[in-house]
């Protein structure tokens, strides 16, 4: 059975708004990942994902193969 | 780590500005050699290295974004032998960009800061000993311990100990509250002056600052209308332009002209002139205290002319306390007139009777036991004390019981209405001995909201209160309010609201008891106090989270700046983007020239915006208002005027 977890990750490093589609399209294409969802205006990174099929590290790495870089964040 | 990365982009930046510089010089020694397009192919690609990787992510995620159009044009620059414009261009699309994240971060960091103030470990007793374990597996009912000068580390109730705490974390507020047992306690918030232990109700994502930060941002990514659009705009702006540049090459065969346009094809001042504004705005407000629900918010606050107080729960504290005590026969005292007033009152549920007895006992005074306790609707209560009928009430309850009214308390009973207070007559034994007066109490800083109110243009202040005419006229006086609503019905404010509204654009202001319709009604609703009741703070487009009343009028006062900042920021992008389109189609502007125009833009819209951050708040002028309690001290000294 499979549990969705939902992880924020935190990036300082959006500039322009063209970025949001590209990381959310990238994350979507993880197997694992139900939802994500890129806020421009605060640098959050909103995943819903099951953990087993797609860790957290394999967010970040995701994220950071469209250029940037993510941590996630404690709450 | 963050450092570290963000000084790799400072090196790729100060690489390629370097590898520029030497180029020229070179170029200038000994022009004709291979050193300078060497030099400045190799700038090119220092800088253009991570765009173009930026690029082909983008790409392989079907999107044509900015930085594959400037490596095309950068590249194509460099086919074209133009090495100048190539270095140029990816240069400052670089020292932009970098410059960007900083500021930009500096916008974001409003919020951040405040996620920070909770302490990641937490000291907890278990079994007895002091346990240090992550602030988020506390697992509530755990004892916690916090040290004076520490954060909390979870919300909960005090235990054991006293000490101060600055909550404004929090509530915005940085007067220090007592807290001892039973106090409630937030995460994030600081103490001082002594050990507490703290029985965890709440951790990690559950606390009071974790939640309201989740608030926060939930309303900077609140998109509004115009937003949308732009996005939407963004959207098709840079793919349309890719598109013109096609067309500008097959027409005028002008490759040149064709690669400008590429790089000024992203719309990047427009498209975060918004977002911006609203980050900065919203996050300097949650930094005071004020949480403002959305961007569609802040452009209602600008239009707003004329601000709706509840009064009670807002303007005054809704406790009414005890101003006055007076005898008024010689063979008693304050004291006895206050006790036997008290005595009655305990039984009471009137509103007016727990100011009384509350008087009663802080003057240390015992109540006397009563029998054949009797209320009367509307005028007052009487009981039988010691043999003899006391009764408690107006001048109407006197009359009903046989009661003579002299001269002294009729003179009493009028002067404290036309004070706006409650009197209350005393008779013992068929007989009128004194007079207690009572009036609700303005809060500190009530003068000072409705003064900064007008400053930031507010025209009309309107008090609507179920009050008395001349209480609520009395109140309205001491804190300059411009027009009363009196003697209203808590169904009457929702009509009144709606005939305001008739002329102008009205904020509501309540503390959310009887009045969410009515905040929800007004075109803005502002709900204040740590009491707002969760629907007001649900139904209130504004929700002030301390008790300051003077947060009203920054709450209004921010809103309209960043409204304004938003505007400013809009106007200057457009202008940018229209001026740059036609300056590259009229040949005037070239590539570096126009990524330079472009990056600054964005630089002038991100700077504009983190003026909101540094924003003073109007200073409180509170001339009208020096006293915060209507008539004096809330428990009067005896006046010996009347005897």
């Amino acid at each position: 059975m499979s549990v969705t977890t939902n992880t924020v990750l935190r990036s300082d490093e959006f500039t322009c708004p063209s970025c949001v589609e590209k990381i959310e399209r990238k994350l979507h294409s993880l197997p694992g990942v139900v939802s994500a969802q890129v806020h421009f205006a605060t640098g959050r990174i909103e995943v819903d994902h099951d953990s087993e099929a797609a860790s957290v590290e394999d967010l970040v790495e995701a994220v950071a193969q469209t250029g940037y870089r993510a941590a996630p964040q404690a709450f | 780590m963050r450092r570290i990365r963000a000084l790799w982009r400072w090196r790729r930046v100060g690489m390629s500005a370097l590898l520029i510089g030497v180029g020229s010089v070179a170029g200038w020694l000994s022009p004709g050699t291979r050193a300078y397009p060497a030099a400045l192919i190799a700038a090119s690609v220092v800088a253009g290295g991570s765009i173009a990787r930026r690029a082909a992510a983008g790409l392989r995620n079907r999107r044509v974004g900015i930085e594959a159009l400037v490596t095309v044009a950068a590249t194509g620059a460099i086919l074209l032998g133009e090495v100048w414009e190539a270095a140029a261009v990816t240069f400052l699309f670089q020292a932009g960009d970098a410059l960007e994240q900083i500021t930009l971060r500096r916008t974001r960091r409003a919020l951040t800061d405040l996620v920070e103030m909770v302490p990641t470990t937490a000291v907890v007793l278990r079994d007895g000993e002091q346990v240090e374990v992550p602030a988020s597996r506390v697992v509530a009912g755990e004892q916690v311990l916090v040290k004076p000068g520490a954060r909390i580390p979870v919300d909960g109730a005090v235990t054991e100990g006293h000490a101060w705490a600055d909550e404004s974390s929090v509530t915005g507020e940085s007067t220090p509250v007592a807290k001892e047992a039973g106090d409630v306690v937030y995460a994030g918030t600081v103490t001082t002056g002594g050990l507490l232990t703290v029985e965890a109700t709440a951790t990690g994502r559950d606390t009071t600052l974790a939640r309201i930060i989740a608030r926060v941002e939930e309303a900077q990514e609140d998109k509004a209308p115009a937003q949308r659009f732009i996005e939407k705009f963004g959207r098709w702006y840079t793919p349309a332009v890719a598109v013109m540049a096609a067309l500008a090459f097959g027409i005028t065969r002008d490759t040149h002209l064709a690669l400008t346009l590429l790089v000024i094809g992203c719309p990047g001042a427009l498209v975060i002139s918004i977002p911006v504004s609203i980050v900065a705005g919203i996050g300097r407000a949650a930094r005071e205290g004020i949480l403002i629900k959305g961007g569609e918010h802040l452009e209602t606050a600008a239009r707003v002319d004329t601000v709706a107080f509840d009064k009670t729960g807002t303007l005054t504290t809704g406790e009414p306390q005890v101003t006055e005590v007076v005898p008024l026969a010689t063979d008693i005292d304050v004291d006895e007139v206050l006790a036997y007033a008290a005595s009655v009152e305990q039984l009471s549920e009137h509103p007016l009777a727990e100011p009384v007895v509350a008087a009663a006992s802080l003057r240390g005074l015992p109540l006397r036991g009563v029998s054949d306790f009797d209320q009367h609707a509307g005028r007052g209560v009487s009981a039988q004390v010691d043999d003899l009928t006391v009764a408690v009430g107006s001048e109407r309850l006197m009359a009903d019981m046989g009661v003579d009214v002299p001269q002294t308390a009729k003179e009493f009973v009028d002067q404290s209405a036309a004070d706006g207070k409650t009197p209350l007559l005393v008779a013992v034994g068929g007989r009128v001995v004194g007079a207690v007066a009572t009036a609700d109490t303005l809060r500190p800083g009530a003068g000072a909201a409705i003064s900064k109110l007008r400053q930031s243009g507010i025209r009309r202040i309107v008090m609507l209160t179920g009050d008395d005419r001349r209480v609520a006229q009395r109140v309205a006086e001491l804190t300059g309010v411009d027009a009363v609503v009196a003697e209203q019905l808590p169904e009457d404010k929702l009509p009144a609201i709606r005939d305001l509204q008739r002329s102008a654009t009205v904020a509501m202001v309540g503390d959310g008891v009887n009045d969410a319709p009515a905040l929800a009604a007004a075109d803005l609703g502002v709900a204040l106090g740590r009491a707002a009741t969760a629907v007001a703070a649900e139904t209130a487009d504004i929700a002030v989270l301390s008790d300051r009343v003077e947060a009203i009028g920054d709450a209004l006062f921010l809103a309209r700046a960043t409204a304004l900042n938003l505007r400013q920021n809009v106007v200057v992008s457009i202008a940018t983007v229209g001026l740059l389109l036609a300056g590259v189609l009229a040949g005037q502007v070239h590539m570096a020239g126009g990524m330079l125009i472009h990056q600054l833009s964005v630089l002038a819209v991100i700077a504009n915006a983190t003026r909101l951050l540094r924003l003073r708040l109007p200073r409180s002028v509170d001339r009208r208002c020096r006293a915060t309690m209507m008539g004096g001290d809330p428990v009067a000294r005896p006046r010996d005027v009347v005897a």
